[in-house]
């Protein structure tokens, strides 16, 4: 009984293997193309690391800092501002040579952004911009939501022959999808043949969507189409139209979620105006290098999304 | 060894606690020059001659501590009889920018002075291979010293200041766990309080409200969540439902209340002033939220150690019914305890509003499991009747040190939360040998 230093001994051994992590090692394969030297650690963190979505982003930066000669640290907030807040300041603390943030909190990140001006260390937003006048940032990164709707209402053109009645889920609460809703109906705008009869809040997720169509559903016996603003919407208006029993009503999301892809290729749902992560997480790396080159940059750059229909679904070689 | 091992149990964790921040400092040990007046100065002094010869251009990025140096530098310049230095003082652009126009007036600088974030800035690389009359650059930063970013004061005041609002919430949940109970909804309390008080402001003037109105509306959070708390404890006392349920009932009314309260939104029209307590550092450089944190404990420990109703909730922990037949209101306690509980959330809260200078319905998310982790690291006992606030500091203070040193030494996000895991088994592990061997 009186090993009991043993514990905390092996917590530290622990803690101990934890020294020579990611930054330590710059000398780790990094692809054939000889690499810069190393630069510097970029810190990231990303709004959740349990959405594929952010994974890919931040997959796709790891291996453009290689390529530039940058290592990056990337951790989660799991949609935290508080914990943001910490992981910003740590950042700080550890002198990095530069941040990339996607806010937990589009106004609540301001703090962290000007501790990080304060600093002299740039910052960089990616995905979802910051709300906060006062805090610098020198670039944000992100989808072109408000092309993406318009894309997505010439797709829903197409679908339709330039004639129909349409529905919109929404999720007003988040800007960007703000922006989705607004490129949409400005996209329908220019058919008249084509009237959107009803919008409904869905709240961004499966469940609330599918009772929002459910209700849309039962107010309106002829429908031909809804655009709903992200994919999880979308598969719940197709399981309340499949549940429903109505046929030919065509439905477009917004992400390109492998699900949803899975749908289109199975002809549940008509498109996607698909996201690419991996554009973002890699622009908003080359961003930060460019930077720090000395480069002057756009304060914005947005990101086309494509459509993505039955065809592209058809050639996918990811689905099955 | 008798003696050794009653000191283990009682300092044991202190002793974790001073070994991390050993570990950590060595870990993080690494040269690096040194900023600011100093490094100005011993960089003007290492390049003596060149800066004589009017060859050296000084540059530094825009903070504080980058203005520090180019002045330190040019005035230890000025001190050896050197012509006035040139410098530029902004980001990589800018610098680039500023040189290149030197370059192209024909004054392209022989050697750049840099702090070490601006020498490893890549636009060196890029002016030497786009301007010949730079091909030969050179870039100096002051030569470097060996240091800790573990252990820099501002990392310290760092750590302190992201432990606060978990230790000040784990006052109230000591008390909690040594009545043997426990409150899951200290989380919950945590986002109704930041955007009550945040909503209060609003409806007081938002931007334009006054100091009284601020303090007032503090107040109101706190209480809210203080009332939330003691009806949770009066379910628990009066309907003898398990505190487990009650609180954790009252967890997902208070989130669905904050939801309410702030309209599913981010309340942020508060003024700048507010965040005072949250940001603002008054006693020689300790954060405001810290010293509160430590008045709080001081507080909490003489109650605990020196009053009738500390005693009563150790008594009430250890054994209710030999409580209850010793005269003790076992009802009125549980109360006391819950309401205390839930008024440390809603001081949380106001910090947490402060800090972010927003208030939103999302704040303290999975909250409580790390306050429960930092009592129980404090070697409070999940059975009640025994624990010591200041073991909780301390098991806070052992959670953000591993927090804020993984973050340090960039260890992978996932790889974090396996080690928090095993930090908090093994603390646990550890407590139930100390009693095997009481």
């Amino acid at each position: 009984m009186r090993r009991s230093p043993l514990l905390p001994a092996l917590l530290l051994v622990l803690l101990a293997g934890c020294r020579g992590g990611p930054e330590a090692a710059p000398d780790r394969p990094q692809g054939a193309d000889a690499p810069a030297p190393a630069r510097g650690v970029i810190g990231v963190s990303l709004l959740t690391l349990a959405n594929p979505f952010f994974k890919e982003m931040g997959d796709a930066m790891e291996a453009e800092a290689a390529k530039h000669g940058y290592t990056v640290s990337i951790v989660s907030a799991d949609m935290d501002a508080a914990r943001q807040r910490n992981q910003v300041n740590d950042f700080v603390a550890r002198n990095v040579a530069a941040i990339i943030l996607c806010p937990a909190d589009s106004r609540a990140v301001g703090t962290s952004i000007r501790a990080a001006n304060q600093a002299g260390i740039p910052v960089f937003t990616a995905d979802i911009a910051s709300m906060d006048p006062g805090a610098q940032v020198v670039s944000h990164i992100a989808t072109d939501n408000f092309a993406g709707g318009k894309l997505a209402a010439q797709g829903m053109i197409e679908a339709l022959g330039g004639e129909g009645t349409v529905a919109i889920i929404d999720h007003p609460e988040v800007e960007s999808v703000i922006q989705r809703t607004r490129g949409f109906r400005e996209g329908i705008a220019g058919t008249p043949g084509i009237r959107v009869v009803s919008q409904l809040p869905g709240g961004g997720m499966r469940d609330s969507a599918y009772r929002a169509a459910q209700d849309i559903l039962q107010k309106r016996p002829r429908l031909d189409g809804i655009f709903a603003i992200n994919d999880p919407s979308a598969l719940g208006a197709v399981a309340a139209i499949e549940k429903e029993g109505r046929q030919g009503i065509v439905v477009i999301g917004f992400d390109g979620q492998p699900e949803a892809k899975q749908a289109i290729r199975e002809g549940r749902m008509h498109a996607s105006a698909i996201q690419f992560p991996d554009r973002i997480g890699q622009m908003a790396v080359a961003a930060v290098a460019r930077h720090l080159a000395g480069e002057k940059l756009p304060a914005e750059t947005l990101i086309p999304t494509a459509l993505y229909r039955k065809a592209d679904a058809d050639r996918d070689p990811a689905l099955r | 060894m008798p003696r050794l091992e009653r000191l283990w149990s009682s300092y044991g964790m202190a002793c974790v606690l001073a070994a991390l921040c050993l570990v950590f400092t060595w870990a993080t040990w690494r040269p690096e020059s040194p900023g600011g007046f100093a490094g100005g100065e011993s960089l003007a002094r290492a390049l003596q001659e060149e800066v004589r010869a009017g060859a050296v251009l000084v540059v530094a990025p825009d903070d504080a501590d980058g203005r520090a140096f180019v002045e330190a530098f040019a005035r230890a310049a000025a001190r050896v009889g050197a012509p006035p230095v040139e410098s530029v003082v902004g980001d990589p652009p800018t610098v680039r920018a500023a040189v290149e126009a030197l370059a192209a007036r024909g004054a392209a600088p022989r050697m750049v002075a840099a702090t070490q974030a601006a020498r490893d800035w890549a636009v060196w690389d890029a002016l030497r291979a786009g301007v010949p009359a730079l091909a030969g650059l050179e870039v100096r930063a002051p030569a470097p010293v060996w240091r800790s970013a573990f252990l820099s004061p501002g990392n310290l005041r760092n750590v302190a200041d992201q432990t606060a609002v978990i230790a000040i919430i784990a006052v109230g949940m000591t008390m909690v766990i040594i009545t043997g109970g426990i409150d899951l909804a200290v989380g919950s309390l945590l986002a109704l309080s930041a955007v009550t008080v945040a909503w209060l402001i609003r409806a007081a003037g938002g931007e334009g409200a006054g100091a009284p109105a601020m303090l007032i509306a503090s107040i109101a959070a706190c209480g809210l969540t203080g009332l939330v708390g003691a009806f949770s404890g009066s379910m628990i006392t009066r309907f003898t439902v398990p505190p487990f349920i009650a609180t954790l009932a009252m967890m997902l009314v208070a989130s669905g209340l904050a939801f309410i309260v702030a309209q599913g939104q981010t309340i942020y029209d508060i003024p700048s002033s507010f965040t005072w307590l949250g940001r603002g550092a008054d006693l020689g450089g300790v954060p405001n939220a810290v010293a509160l944190m430590i008045v709080l404990y001081l507080a909490a420990h003489a109650l605990m150690t020196r009053t009738a109703i500390g005693r009563r909730i150790y008594a009430v922990g250890g054994n209710p019914e030999a409580a209850r037949l010793s005269g003790i209101s076992v009802a009125r306690t549980l109360l006391f305890v819950y309401l205390v509980s839930g008024i440390m959330a809603g001081v949380g809260g106001v910090i947490t509003a402060s800090q972010l200078k927003a208030g939103s319905p999302t704040y303290g998310l999975m909250l409580e499991l790390y306050v429960i982790a930092a009592v129980v690291v404090g070697g409070t006992s999940l059975r009640g009747g025994e624990g010591r606030v200041f073991g909780t500091l301390i098991g806070a203070f052992v959670i953000a040190v591993i927090r804020n040193g993984m973050n340090l030494l960039g260890v992978e996000a996932y790889a974090q939360k396996v080690v928090l895991g095993m930090v908090i088994l093994g603390a646990v592990l550890l407590d139930s040998r100390r009693r095997r061997r009481a």
